[in-house]
């Protein structure tokens, strides 16, 4: 999920760092209130086991290995505000040292891995184990919450990497970046994660955690109670977010008549469009005939994709659902 | 005399064959861990100093990345390539087959990906980003393996990034080093006692991260225990004041032309 520099274009990797600064001021902010002693050297060091973290193979089916990310892992264990600068910083080394990830991009990358990964997958969990006060709802809570903050993160990369063609193009109407649109980075992006590596995190997680409560209780993370709330809003946000991107796809590839391409391109000038190029109007004709036939199949790619996304949430609160009238039961 | 007996089972031609397991995923772990201690300790043993100021280069490394992300000239890119190729020609062969492993195989992987895209048409564009992606993998293996880290982290400073950061990003460096060594440890020990069929293995994965997570909260705090003892406020000054040389003005002078460059061809 580390996207390299120049598959986005500069402006969104400054609008993902932009957006990432005021999550990484909150998140020293509130690592230092709640972890007044020792709250350097955890950071750097639990950066450092997250880092080593991305270094576990685990066996997938097949015979092929592949790495967990353990961002919920990071979250559930020192919370996720630790957990983000933990991420970040594991990030950077990664980008600036390794030569993984990129540089530009880190924004994105950050946003993606250290702020909606381990966010989401920390309130997912929080919301399930405040709700059912068993074991096996705290492990649900793990599963689900590392399962689908994973996707949910891959989505993202996917949306980044999807929005680009509309963007950003060249005067030909060539995409200057990534030149995939969401119809195609969003199955590309999700598929391999819903189907192997979110399962491969989600074990990965709650081994670690059931390993961690069993030898030393009491080390992982207490957050304050109130805060669960704020999983609703999250979860209303991504589900509006998902028919949004739905209709953007609709409005490029679907919806534009030929005749309509001049009007919605004068409109979106401020987005890197050179209008010379629009005028012609060629190329764009050129490529048109290519998308009509790929283009059912890639948004009916799209639609399928995010029915799955919305159908798993609502399965996921049914689950919620059911397990609150147990503990009214009991 | 009483004769001493051997017992019969110790005459016994024991013929224990140990079942076949599988392993891969100890043997990747442990070569992927293996790989970054190496990255680490190879800071060492590298040159002690680098040849041009690394606040310099640093800086001019995250120029040049921004240049290539932005630009749309190809013969920039083209220009750019053959610098670093030119810059790569100078590095000792070991660092230098390493740098070219990364970037030729994140490239490979890009043209791979870019292959549909090519087949609709979008020939020159995906030509260009592969070119680029070369270009930036390959100036950050550059920075990345002629320059000591602790180096690279000091040069951060005077980009006033925080202090606070930069010791994050140096307790990081070593920790990386501290718990990998312990991973390695562990895995090693995972791998010597899984003789035949050991089917607690996936377990006894879990079982290593949880050890380290545990560790490295333990080690947390010691080491803040012993940065208090020794006076640590949570300020953390950097003195670096070293000057610049003839060879770091050369160095501007010529990056300074790339931005010129890059301008010119913007132009056109």
């Amino acid at each position: 999920m580390h996207i390299p520099d120049n598959y986005l274009s500069p402006t969104t990797c400054a609008v993902m760092g932009a957006a990432m600064v005021p999550a990484w001021t909150i998140s020293i902010k509130k690592v230092k209130e709640e972890l007044p002693k020792a709250k350097i050297p955890l950071l750097g060091v639990g950066a450092a086991f997250s880092f080593l973290l991305m270094m576990f193979n685990v066996p997938l089916p097949g015979g092929t290995t592949g790495h967990a990310v353990g961002g919920t892992l990071l979250a559930i264990l020192l919370g996720p505000f630790a957990a983000c600068i933990s991420v970040t910083v594991a990030l950077f080394i990664q980008a600036l040292l390794f030569g993984d990830g990129g540089i530009v991009a880190f924004g994105a990358n950050c946003f993606n891995m250290a702020f909606v990964l381990p966010f989401l997958g920390y309130y997912i969990y929080k919301l399930i184990k405040d709700n059912v006060r068993s074991a096996k709802g705290e492990y649900l809570g793990i599963v689900l919450g590392s399962y689908i903050g994973i996707n949910v993160a891959a989505l993202c990369a996917a949306i980044e990497f999807g929005v680009q063609p509309l963007l950003f193009a060249d005067s030909a109407g060539l995409p200057l970046y990534c030149p995939y649109s969401l119809g195609v980075s969003i199955p590309a992006m999700t598929i391999p994660h819903l189907l192997v590596a979110g399962i491969v995190e989600a074990l990965f997680t709650v081994a670690i955690i059931a390993y961690v409560k069993k030898v030393s209780p009491g080390t992982i993370y207490e957050g304050a109670k109130q805060k669960t709330k704020a999983i609703y809003g999250l979860l209303a946000a991504l589900i509006c977010l998902t028919p949004l991107g739905l209709l953007a796809t609709g409005t490029a590839w679907g919806e534009w008549g030929t005749d309509e391409i001049h009007e919605v391109v004068s409109g979106e000038k401020a987005l890197g469009y050179l209008p010379k190029g629009m005028k012609e109007g060629f190329s764009f004709e050129a490529i048109m005939p290519d998308y009509a036939v790929n283009g059912l199949s890639d948004i009916a790619g799209y639609i399928l994709s995010a029915i799955a996304g919305v159908a798993i949430l609502v399965i996921l609160f049914k689950v919620i659902s059911t397990f609150k009238k147990d503990k009214v039961g009991n | 005399m009483k004769q001493l007996d051997i017992p019969e089972w110790l005459t016994d031609n024991d013929n224990y064959i140990p079942k076949a397991d599988k392993d891969t995923f100890i043997n990747k772990s442990i070569l992927s861990v293996f790989k970054v201690i190496s990255r680490i300790k190879m800071q060492d043993f590298s040159q002690s100093q680098s040849f041009v100021h690394v606040s310099l280069k640093v800086f001019f490394t995250f120029v040049l990345l921004l240049l290539l992300s932005i630009t749309r000239s190809f013969v920039f890119v083209i220009i750019v390539n053959v610098y670093l190729l030119s810059v790569l020609s100078l590095i000792n062969a070991e660092s230098l087959v390493k740098i070219l492993k990364m970037s030729l195989g994140v490239t490979l992987f890009t043209a791979i990906i870019m292959l549909p895209a090519i087949l609709w048409g979008n020939y020159y564009s995906c030509v260009m980003i592969t070119s680029k992606i070369f270009a930036t993998v390959t100036s950050i293996g550059i920075l990345s393996h002629t320059t000591r880290w602790n180096d690279i982290t000091s040069a951060l400073r005077r980009f006033r990034i925080p202090g606070i950061f930069i010791l994050i990003l140096d307790i990081t460096i070593k920790y990386m080093y501290l718990l990998g060594n312990l991973t390695l440890n562990m895995l090693y020990a995972l791998k010597l006692r899984s003789v035949g069929k050991n089917k607690n293995k996936y377990t006894s994965m879990a079982g290593i991260a949880g050890s380290i997570f545990l560790q490295s909260k333990e080690m947390a705090e010691d080491m803040y225990h012993a940065m208090e003892c020794r006076g640590f406020t949570g300020e953390y000054p950097i003195y670096n004041k070293s000057k610049f040389k003839w060879v770091d003005y050369l160095y501007i002078i010529m990056n300074i032309g790339f931005i010129i460059l890059f301008f010119y061809f913007a132009k056109i």
